[in-house]
């Protein structure tokens, strides 16, 4: 649980430092800048080419003594110390890059330094030997002409043969002494020698003239040598090689810096080919968590489906038991009100049945009477006819008259009269008592009053009363204490069936003579009524039961057990409550609480029209 | 009107009912006829019995204090001769039960009642009481017959009842099966039978007709109705138009079955050596069947039963 919440900061960490190692690996790859490098390229290059410049103007400052010359070599040299300075220090300067570079870099300035030094001795030196070179050359034709002169004692051939000598010597001097060759000193030296080797024919002039001429020709040959040898110092300094080799160091350098890019760029591509791999594993991953989550969506949705189904079925099922559950209790609730109800008509019938029975008979009693009444009535109308008409004789109206008058004693018409008005006055009495049943059979069952009705409490328990009044008159006395009651909003029917099924319960439960005491009195939010009896009561166990449906303490088939759960769901259903207490063998009281109004709730509604149906 | 009201004393009819109008309407009515007594309770009505013996006891069914039938009950311990007739506004069916197997009675009358049915039901009822007064108790203490006990005949769908019933009963009594009409018929005329107890419908017919014609023919045949389709009606019927000796339900009730077919084997033995008791069980003519019916064939079959039963006799 903990390190699930450590989760997504550990993979953000994880994520950034992948990035972090992707830069820094991009970084790397692009350490070697090319601009950079072909700049210090060029330096080099540039360096080579002022080196280069420097050799040709230092050989041009051997070879001519022009100003213009010299100031060549002074620009180059102030050039190549700029570059020089360039390769030093700057954007493009290579020290410090690698030891070896440090290395060369530090030989070849070195030699460029001493190579800077011979280029200013040679020059200082180059004004002198040049100077003493040229007067060297122009003492040569001098001496040689000396020479010639010399020798005008001797032949022609000798004449010529030394004036083409020393013609040939003069030249080669010369020549030596502008461009020199490799042929020219020993062909200097040769001519010499073959001077030399007429010298001993000639005067001691010519041989003087001749060693003078030598001379000449050596110290020629010595300043030449001199400039040419200084000036072969100053080109074979190997400024060249070791310009070379600092960029061959640099190249190495570079080379080094390219591998190690080139690594960083293999780690790069080696490292995006991984982060790939992973990119495409969770991929991979993703794709296969999106699959189980379709699915397990699939399964789902089709679980749902099916569940729906299911629900659906369970509803039915639940609904079907619910509809067999209510029919079968509005069976029940319908088999304990017959079962009230012929329990009532049985009490009705008789009570209804009675009267009817006497008032029927007195009605044949009279009118069996009525044919006695109307014989003597004939007799006696006879008598009276007689006694009107003229020709009757006295005889004749004293046998009608003492025939009626028989007739009036046999049936004893006096008391006949008296005993028939008895009966019609109980027949009369009896007929009031059936309308009086009759209407309290109305009153008790309300069917011509609308379902909720404002309603007086106390003539719901008069009318119950008189309903049940046979299973009580005689036996139970009977004790009202009935308060003006406000009427209240309820259905009457429903209310009456509560009273004739607690006076009934209580009539059970008085064995012989007893009190039935009932007492009603209006409360602050509705109405109370008492019901007590001075039956058998009940135990503790009992009376916690008597409103569970079903439960009977009757015999086997003598009750439903309804009756008092449907007197509490009533009472329920009225928002009121119902209590009550016992005390075995002393007896049991009701107490109801009703409220003056009804909650409006469909709930109620339908349990009271189940109840009502 | 009445000839034994002419003939000799006046009989006594006792009128028992807590309304005393009914009282007044009864006075009216046979006050020409009978010695006439009322009482308006059950117990006051025990208090005149104590002391004045009567023929007839008419009394109402739901009274305070003391039902009609605890009364009859209470009437036949105290008077055995009087009979008793129980007039009822609505009765249920335990109280009809009761007052056949407890009560005796000769007959039920409804409230409202016609004054013609209750007069003449009374009048049967003082015949029967004036005729039989002496042999009651002679029968009562006369020797057993000799020659065979006389079987049980029981009539019911189910034939594993007359079994059970011999099983109850033990071997010393025969009981004889029947599960049809016809059966039993032919088992009458075959054999000597003294009880026959029967369901109130064999094969989806009412035996009431049977029963009726039966005893009609051969009062002195006893019947015992055992049955788990009670109802009031039938039961008012059994007994008006059939006197049934008892009616009992089923389940059996071993001690119940044995007591009940024993005392109706007694009541068949008195008959049989009182003839002039039968009066006391004089039915009221069942309304004939249709002619040509295999009913109404029957029913000549019963009547014609007369001369075997003399016979046996």
């Amino acid at each position: 649980m903990k390190w699930r919440k450590l989760l997504p900061p550990l993979a953000l960490l994880l994520a950034a430092g992948a990035i972090g190692l992707l830069a820094f690996l991009a970084l790397r790859t692009q350490a070697v800048d090319n601009t950079l490098h072909l700049q210090r390229l060029h330096q080099i290059r540039v360096v080579d080419a002022l080196d280069v410049g420097l050799n040709r103007a230092v050989t041009q400052v051997g070879v001519s003594t022009m100003v213009n010359v010299t100031n060549d070599r002074a620009t180059t040299t102030a050039q190549l110390g700029d570059a020089l300075d360039a390769l030093e220090q700057g954007p493009t300067a290579l020290r410090g890059l690698s030891p070896a570079l440090d290395a060369a870099l530090d030989s070849f300035l070195d030699t460029v330094e001493s190579k800077f030094e011979l280029a200013f001795d040679f020059e200082a030196r180059n004004i002198l030997a040049n100077q003493r070179l040229i007067a060297g050359i122009d003492a040569v034709p001098v001496t040689a002409d000396d020479v010639l002169a010399a020798a005008d004692a001797a032949t022609q051939d000798t004449q010529d043969t030394v004036a083409s000598l020393l013609r040939q010597l003069r030249s080669e001097v010369n020549t030596f002494g502008v461009v020199q060759t490799p042929v020219n000193e020993d062909r200097i030296r040769a001519l010499l020698d073959q001077l030399d080797t007429l010298a001993p024919e000639q005067p001691e002039a010519f041989a003087a003239a001749l060693r003078k001429l030598r001379a000449r020709s050596a110290d020629v040959i010595a300043d030449k040598q001199e400039l040419v040898g200084r000036l072969g110092t100053f080109l074979a300094r190997p400024t060249a090689p070791q310009l070379q080799a600092v960029e061959q160091a640099y190249m190495d350098w570079h080379g080094a810096q390219v591998a190690v890019a080139n690594q960083y760029r293999l780690w790069l591509a080696a490292y995006a080919a991984i982060l790939l791999l992973v990119l495409a594993w969770l991929g991979l991953r993703l794709r296969r968590s999106y699959r189980d989550l379709d699915r397990a969506n699939d399964e789902l949705s089709h679980a749902n489906e099916h569940l729906e189904e299911q629900v659906e079925a369970r509803t039915h099922d639940l609904q079907a038991a619910l509809n067999e559950l209510q029919a079968s209790q509005a069976q029940l609730i319908q088999s304990e009100k017959m079962a009230s109800l012929g329990q009532m008509v049985a009490g009705v019938a008789h009570e209804i049945n009675t009267p009817l029975g006497y008032a029927r008979s007195n009605a044949e009693i009279v009118r069996t009477s009525l044919a006695d009444i109307r014989s003597l009535v004939g007799a006696q109308t006879r008598a009276l006819n007689l006694l009107t008409q003229d020709e009757a004789s006295d005889d004749d109206i004293a046998q009608a008259l003492s025939a009626a008058q028989a007739i009036a004693e046999s049936i004893g018409a006096a008391e006949l009269a008296e005993e028939l008005d008895t009966l019609l006055g109980d027949t009369d009495h009896g007929l009031a008592q059936i309308s009086d049943l009759v209407g309290s059979l109305k009153d008790f069952s309300r069917v011509d009053r609308s379902r909720t009705d404002l309603f007086d409490v106390n003539d719901g328990l008069e009318a119950a009363l008189k309903i049940c009044n046979n299973q009580l008159k005689h036996r139970i006395d009977v004790v009202k204490s009935y308060a003006r009651l406000p009427a209240i909003e309820c259905s009457p029917s429903q209310l009456n069936q509560v009273f004739l099924n607690l006076f009934n319960n209580a009539a059970q439960a008085i064995e012989g003579e007893g009190k039935l005491y009932i007492h009603t009195a209006p409360g602050p939010r509705g109405i109370a009524i008492r019901i007590l009896d001075t039956g058998s009561g009940m135990s503790d166990d009992v009376r916690a039961r008597i409103f569970e449906p079903f439960f009977t303490t009757k015999p086997v088939g003598k009750g439903t057990g309804l009756g008092l759960s449907i007197v509490f769901r009533i009472i329920e259903d009225h928002g009121g409550h119902i209590d009550v207490r016992s005390t075995p063998g002393k007896g049991s009281e009701f107490a109801i609480h009703l409220p003056l109004k009804q909650a409006r709730t469909d709930a109620s509604a339908t349990s009271a029209e189940a109840l009502a149906a | 009107m009445n000839e034994s009201a002419a003939t000799t004393s006046r009989a006594r009819v006792l009128f028992v009912d807590d309304e005393p109008r009914v009282l007044t309407t009864m006075r009216m009515l046979f006050r020409n006829h009978y010695e006439l007594h009322f009482a308006e309770s059950g117990a006051r009505a025990l208090d005149f019995l104590k002391s004045t013996p009567v023929d007839v006891i008419v009394s109402d069914q739901r009274m305070p204090g003391m039902t009609g039938i605890e009364l009859l009950r209470a009437a036949r311990e105290l008077n055995p001769d009087a009979m008793r007739i129980l007039l009822t506004g609505y009765s249920d069916l335990n109280a009809i039960i009761g007052s056949i197997n407890e009560g005796e009675i000769f007959r039920f009358v409804n409230k409202p009642w016609s004054n013609e049915d209750l007069t003449q039901t009374v009048a049967r009822a003082v015949t029967a009481a004036r005729v039989s007064a002496d042999a009651t108790r002679a029968g009562d203490t006369a020797p057993p017959t000799q020659g065979a006990a006389p079987g049980i005949l029981v009539v019911d769908d189910d034939p594993r009842v007359p079994a059970q019933i011999q099983a109850i009963l033990g071997a010393e009594i025969r009981v004889l099966g029947a599960t049809s009409m016809d059966d039993a018929v032919s088992t009458l005329e075959r054999e000597r039978i003294g009880v026959v107890v029967s369901d109130t419908r064999i094969q989806d017919h009412a035996v009431i007709g049977l029963i009726s014609t039966l005893k009609q023919h051969h009062p002195e045949l006893v019947t015992v109705i055992l049955t788990e389709r009670a109802d009031a009606g039938t039961a008012i019927d059994l007994i008006n138009q059939g006197q049934i000796y008892r009616f009992i339900t089923k389940p059996l009730h071993e001690s119940q079955c044995k007591i009940t077919v024993t005392s109706a084997l007694r009541q068949h033995q008195r008959l049989r050596q009182a003839p002039q008791l039968l009066q006391r069980y004089e039915v009221v003519a069942a309304p004939e069947p249709a002619v040509a019916s295999t009913a109404g064939k029957l029913m000549d079959r019963i009547r014609s039963l007369r001369s075997v039963v003399k016979r046996l006799m």
